[in-house]
């Protein structure tokens, strides 16, 4: 190489230094091109040109913006245009290009706006650097920022669940909670909390019951529970799932197919509910199309988004923590409960007790517990002529009437009614779940059917009262859809309500029985009119108790005896029941069979006396027994322990002094009855009488005795008729309430 | 008259069409929440995770202002906006003007929006791109003009520029909206403004809004692309006085 042929690098320097403008503008290391105010390219550089893969002639009178993405199309009209149009430039916008063989080339785009003098635009001038390196780190930056955005927002999804859950009191509130939440999480057009009831194994299947819902339908739950069905164990166990609806769903689930289709849903995400190891249900997120109001979704129509990891961790997280929320409504609801229930059978029992009778009672029952513990509540009762609705009551009045609707004889129902299956088997019938297959079976009709359907039964209990065997009856409780369905603790409050129930309804039934039984025995023993005497004018009366068993073993008797006197009786055999009764009944005949052969009434008090143990009567008995000569009014009177008969006439009255010995029946004594003999003057009235006249509850007998003068005077006129007097007796003595039973026999000697 | 800016800018895409109204009218200007200078902090993404909640502002304010014969102006998605406000609040609005308006911009079977799903989701991305460079420090690098000081005011409040939150729900809620059921319920006179070669609404949409308001009168401007009030603002303001005058 010579000297001269030598180049000099700092000539070489200038020369490429003087380069040509033009050269500069087409080969720069920077797309460059200038436009109209509208975008159309008026002039462009070679290095454009390359890196599009365009010819310049293509490119001139084309719009800038067409040479854009979409996206970059977009933020042109809306941010670019308006940028320049104000600040007259703009730096460093992101933009991709299409090149020619449609690939993006991604560029950073300064432009100029260049305005005439009435400031006018009149054309962009733009130099485009070529940023692919730039702009793949800033998309990694930009994933990376996502994820993180992502991430963020779902630990935010999870500290506000469990803000939310925190404050939740029922499970009500926890649902609502988290199907918000959730919904939220995924965008979901709808979402469920649907529980299982009970424990999801064992032979029985455990109900499901939808507790909040938002955006799904009532239809799309029931089939949704249809499908789970027999698989639910398995299904709650399956973790993240997703049902999405395709040709296989449409075989295998027709049902479930068309209530999803129908409601514009394409999947449907199912999210365990669990505490620990329990699985105490499912969260269901709907997806689907976008519904009114919401954002269209971003997936093609009939693709399907698989769920990212992340977000079926969320979902997971979802789920525990609605399960523990879950736990802790529930023991605190069931700590409620439980004192709810003891205090309801606490006031059960004291409403049983003061119940005036079984009807009353049965009514009171079924009010407290349509206010306490169900929704509707049915007492039947077995009679002689079979069963009796005896109380049917919703706790809404408004609904009572559907119920009263139903008020059947129990027989009369279908043979799967709970009622009546409960009273056949014997056992308490429990249904967890009324669903439709359930109703048809319980029901006969179609009109039956419909208005249980109108009650929307959720649960039924019905259990059997039953002693000894013996059936009583049958306590039904319902709850709607309205309350939580019934738990075993609650099913066990029934049982333990029947229970003393049946001891109540059985002691009643007895006593009512025995009761009758005693009337009618007792009415059969006691003659109803004395027999006509002459010379003398008789009445009798015979007054049941008004409390406890309403029979006694009080009698009174007149006999006309041989001879022409007249035998006197009245007396009260120890006790209220049929034994007292047919005691009665027993020394009226032996004394009327003693009496015949004409002893005084001390040698017959004797007599009966010496026979009572013959008589194989277990009672004692105080009874007054008298002999008197309607033609002469010679009175003789004997008492065995009964009160003192009264005498009056003329205003004036007084007991006769007959001093009574023991009673019939008690430990022998040594002292012989002794006989009062006296006489009765005409026109006076002599009464006899049994304790129940002068002895109540808040009378004593004395102040009894007392207050029986002084009526007894009042009522004897000169022209005394016995009849009137015994009505005032008993009009003044008796009152309302009578603990016992009251006899009287009354004679005026004419 | 109440001018609502679409998506992208804020109130100043009015400022060479406003000031034409304010001698015969009380002109309202204002930004949406989570552009412009509102006040960020009252950004709920509750309340803006659907247009309605926008719509519920615009009612507000004219309400607040006791503002009656209202004429709404609307640009781009507000005209969705002025649509659902006039549902919210028929007694308050006189007339609506929609510029550049579209119900839905994903096209739905023969319903012709401009832009598949795939489009919208590339749109997102670049929305995002650029939020990104423009997350650092944007306004010093946009060339100042030295004549117009208050330009340079403008600047460093840079009236494009939105937090990246907002901007990206504020996107999706104005491409991914669907208000086509709303417009049969608008029953004030209405305007709408088609330009010509716009890329976000096509003519077709124009045509479709037209068709769906009852009454309404369209006006194609031989102005092109998106913001006539910027590129065209003369044709634009003269058509708007051209309806309010009849």
């Amino acid at each position: 190489m010579s000297d001269g042929d030598a180049v000099d690098p700092s000539a070489q320097l200038d020369r490429l230094l003087e380069d040509d403008p033009a050269d500069l503008y087409e080969n720069a290391p920077m797309g460059y091109l200038s436009t109209l105010p509208d975008g159309r390219i008026v002039k462009v550089n070679k290095t454009f040109c390359a890196w599009t893969g365009r010819l310049p002639e293509d490119l001139l009178d084309q719009r800038f913006q067409d040479l854009l993405s979409v996206g970059g199309r977009v933020f042109h009209e809306t941010h670019l245009v308006p940028l320049l149009r104000m600040q007259g430039a703009v730096r460093e916008i992101a933009i991709d290009v299409q090149r020619l063989d449609g690939s993006l080339l991604p560029c950073l785009l300064n432009a100029v706006e260049l305005r005439g003098p009435d400031g006018r635009p009149q054309l962009v001038r733009a130099t485009l650097f070529e940023a692919t390196a730039r702009r793949r780190y800033e998309r990694e930056l930009l994933a990376a920022q996502r994820l993180a955005e992502e991430s963020e927002a779902r630990s935010r999804t999870v500290q506000k669940v469990v803000f939310d859950l925190a404050a939740a009191g029922t499970e009500e509130d926890v649902a609502t909670v988290i199907v918000a939440r959730g919904r939220d999480a995924l965008k979901a057009r709808g979402a469920a909390l649907v529980l299982v009831q009970g424990e999801p194994a064992g032979p029985v299947l455990p109900a499901l019951r939808p507790i909040h819902w938002e955006g799904v339908s009532r239809e799309l739950l029931r089939r949704l529970r249809e499908a789970a069905g027999s698989r639910l164990a398995l299904e709650l166990a399956q973790g993240v799932r997703s049902i999405v609806l395709d040709e296989r769903l449409g075989e295998d689930q027709p049902g479930l197919a068309v209530a999803m289709a129908e409601t514009g849903l394409t999947e449907l995400v199912i999210v365990p509910v669990s505490a620990d190891s329990k699985r105490l249900g499912v969260l269901v997120l709907a997806l689907g199309d976008a519904a009114p109001g919401q954002l269209i979704s971003l997936v093609e129509p009939g693709q399907r988004r698989e769920l990212p990891a992340t977000e079926i961790d969320l979902l997971y997280t979802l789920g525990r923590q609605a399960g523990q929320a879950l736990e802790r409504v529930r023991l605190h609801e069931e700590t409620v409960r439980q004192a709810e229930r003891l205090s309801f059978l606490l006031d059960a029992a004291r409403l049983m007790a003061d119940s005036v009778d079984v009807d009353d009672m049965v009514t009171r029952l079924a009010d407290l517990s349509v206010a306490r513990l169900a929704d509707i509540c049915v007492i039947d009762l077995v009679t002689e002529h079979g069963t009796s609705r005896m109380a049917a009551r919703h706790r809404d009045p408004e609904r009572q009437p559907l119920l009263e609707g139903l008020r059947d004889q129990l027989a009369a129902q279908a043979p799967n009614h709970p009622g009546r299956r409960a009273l056949a088997e014997g056992r308490t019938q429990w249904v967890r779940d009324v669903d439709e297959s359930g109703l048809a079976s319980m029901t006969l009709d179609g009109a039956q059917r419909s208005a249980v359907h109108r009650l929307e039964l959720s649960s039924v209990v019905s259990v059997p009262m039953a002693i000894d065997g013996r059936r009583l009856g049958v306590l039904t409780f319902a709850a709607d859809r309205n309350r939580t369905p019934f738990t075993p603790a609650d099913v066990e409050v029934v049982e333990q309500l029947a229970l003393q129930m049946s001891q109540v309804v059985d002691k009643a039934q007895r006593f009512e029985l025995e009761s009758r039984t005693s009337h009618t025995l007792q009415e059969s023993l006691l003659p109803t009119d004395p027999p006509p005497i002459p010379g003398l004018r008789t009445a009798v009366r015979y007054v049941a108790a008004t409390q406890g068993v309403s029979v006694g073993g009080d009698f009174y008797d007149v006999v006309l005896l041989p001879g022409g006197l007249v035998g006197l009786s009245v007396g009260d055999v120890v006790g209220h029941d049929i034994t007292a009764a047919a005691t009665m009944g027993q020394l009226r005949s032996v004394s009327r069979a003693m009496a015949a052969d004409g002893p005084t009434a001390s040698e017959l008090i004797e007599r009966l006396q010496d026979s009572w143990s013959l008589l194989g009567v277990q009672r004692m008995a105080t009874a007054l027994f008298g002999t008197l000569d309607p033609v002469s009014g010679a009175l003789r009177v004997a008492s065995a322990g009964h009160l003192p008969p009264l005498v009056c006439a003329n205003g004036t009255a007084s007991f006769l002094p007959v001093r009574p010995t023991r009673m019939l029946g008690a430990p022998r004594a040594d002292q012989p009855a002794e006989e009062w003999v006296g006489e009765l003057p005409v026109g006076a009235t002599l009464l006899l009488y049994t304790d129940g006249l002068v002895e109540s509850r808040d009378v004593d007998i004395d102040a009894g005795m007392d207050r029986l003068l002084e009526v007894a005077a009042r009522a004897c006129s000169a022209d005394s008729d016995p009849d009137a007097l015994c009505d005032r007796l008993l009009a003044e003595m008796a009152g309302e309430h009578r603990p016992d039973d009251i006899a009287l026999l009354a004679l005026t000697r004419l | 008259m109440v001018f609502a800016h679409g998506f992208g800018c804020d109130q100043t895409m009015w400022r060479l069409v406003a000031p034409e109204f304010e001698r015969d009218h009380t002109v309202v200007l204002f930004d949406h929440v989570g552009s412009g200078r509102s006040d960020l902090s009252a950004y709920d993404p509750e309340k803006y995770g659907s247009l309605e909640g926008y719509a519920g502002d615009i009612v507000e304010i004219c309400r607040e202002l006791e503002l009656c014969d209202v004429v709404l102006v609307a640009h781009s998605v507000a005209s969705m906006m002025a649509v659902l406000a006039f549902a919210q609040a028929p007694e308050l609005f006189g007339a609506l003007v929609l510029i550049g308006p579209s119900p839905r911009y994903v096209d739905d079977g023969d319903y012709v929006g401009g832009f598949s799903r795939t489009d919208i989701a590339g749109l997102l991305d670049a929305l995002d791109s650029n939020h990104l460079g423009w997350s650092a420090d944007m306004a010093p690098v946009i060339m100042g003009n030295r004549d117009r000081p208050e330009l340079a005011e403008e600047l460093t409040n840079s009236f494009c520029r939105t937090a990246p939150d907002i901007a990206r729900q504020f996107a999706r809620v104005t491409f991914l909206s669907d208000n086509r059921a709303d417009l049969p319920g608008v029953a004030v006179p209405t305007l709408i403004l088609q330009c010509s070669a716009d890329a976000i609404a096509p003519d077709a949409v124009g045509e479709y809004v037209h068709r769906n308001i009852p009454g309404s009168e369209l006006v194609r401007l031989s102005a092109t692309g998106h913001v006539p009030q910027l590129s065209a603002p003369e044709e634009t303001t003269a058509a708007i006085r051209a309806f309010l005058d009849r």
